[in-house]
């Protein structure tokens, strides 16, 4: 049953992220990519990543893409270009890419490294229950969680620059 | 669940080519920037299912599931400064084409 769904989870992952790269509009392939990542949280739940499929669905498709959906709604890019699909010349290109890849990956498959499912259930409540995670982050992880903090600000202040310094000229000029 | 590691991988390799096709083939920056949080999200598949292999129902090892976490912080920074940048990109040349960009050229 969970192997059903982990597979059919798999597969619409899949597809709906060839679509993002395929779809014409990037409206449609933002939508595509919303479709993803559910198709990627399932799997996370499956795998017994409570929180981490809870913060992909809060994070991912909550925050991040709704920022891509403000941005393509504030370029208007309909009447910018038609945000073209993969043009001509690469289209060559891409399918040399896609053949090796399958390649690759029909590689891989038939020399399967045999790395088998952990034995036994997970433990219940996930693998990433939130004390253990907790304990993880503020313990030998403390570090890299500030520096995680200080990224995210330095980034806040980097945005506010970047959007105020074109507002203040495009004001100047008017 | 009883699907192998394996499996988690190929899933992830699948959609980290998917990204990079996205990223090498499209014009429109929004949408490579979409593909980069493709390929992303194939690098957190990895790690939690590293997570996975590593975890025995007595002793679970998070250290993937706390490298996801900090990859998800990356991700959110990189789509805000990314999408800032295309913003004044488009302000500056009323198009999100790649093509339009060219000053750093040679």
């Amino acid at each position: 049953m969970a192997e059903t769904l982990f597979y059919l989870s798999a597969a619409l992952t899949l597809v709906l992220a060839a679509g993002v790269v395929l779809a014409r509009s990037p409206m449609s392939s933002v939508l595509a990519l919303l479709g993803s990542f559910f198709g990627l949280a399932v799997v996370y739940l499956l795998s017994g990543f409570q929180f981490l499929a809870a913060a992909q669905l809060v994070v991912y498709a909550g925050a991040i893409l709704v920022l891509f959906l403000f941005v393509i709604m504030l370029l208007d890019l309909r009447t910018a270009e038609s945000g073209g699909a993969i043009p001509r010349g690469r289209a060559a290109a891409g399918a040399a890419l896609v053949a090796a890849g399958a390649a690759a990956l029909g590689l891989a498959t038939a020399v399967d490294p045999g790395l088998k499912a952990p034995a036994g259930d997970p433990t219940p409540g996930g693998i990433d229950r939130l004390d253990v995670m907790a304990r993880a982050l503020f313990g030998p992880h403390a570090l890299a969680f500030e520096a995680a903090g200080m990224l995210l600000l330095v980034a806040m202040v980097a945005v506010i620059a970047l959007a105020k310094r074109e507002r203040a000229r495009s004001g100047g000029g008017a | 669940m009883s699907v192998p590691t394996s499996h988690l991988l190929y899933l992830a390799a699948g959609l980290f080519g998917l990204g990079v096709l996205g990223f090498a083939l499209r014009r429109n920056v929004i949408v490579v920037l979409m593909s980069v949080e493709l390929m992303l999200n194939a690098a957190n598949l990895t790690f939690l299912a590293g997570s996975r292999a590593h975890s025995t129902p007595g002793a679970d090892d998070v250290t993937g599931a706390v490298f996801a976490v900090f990859v998800i912080v990356v991700a959110a920074v990189e789509a805000a400064v990314g999408l800032a940048l295309v913003i004044a990109l488009y302000r500056l040349r009323r198009s999100v084409d790649t093509g339009a960009i060219a000053e750093l050229k040679g």
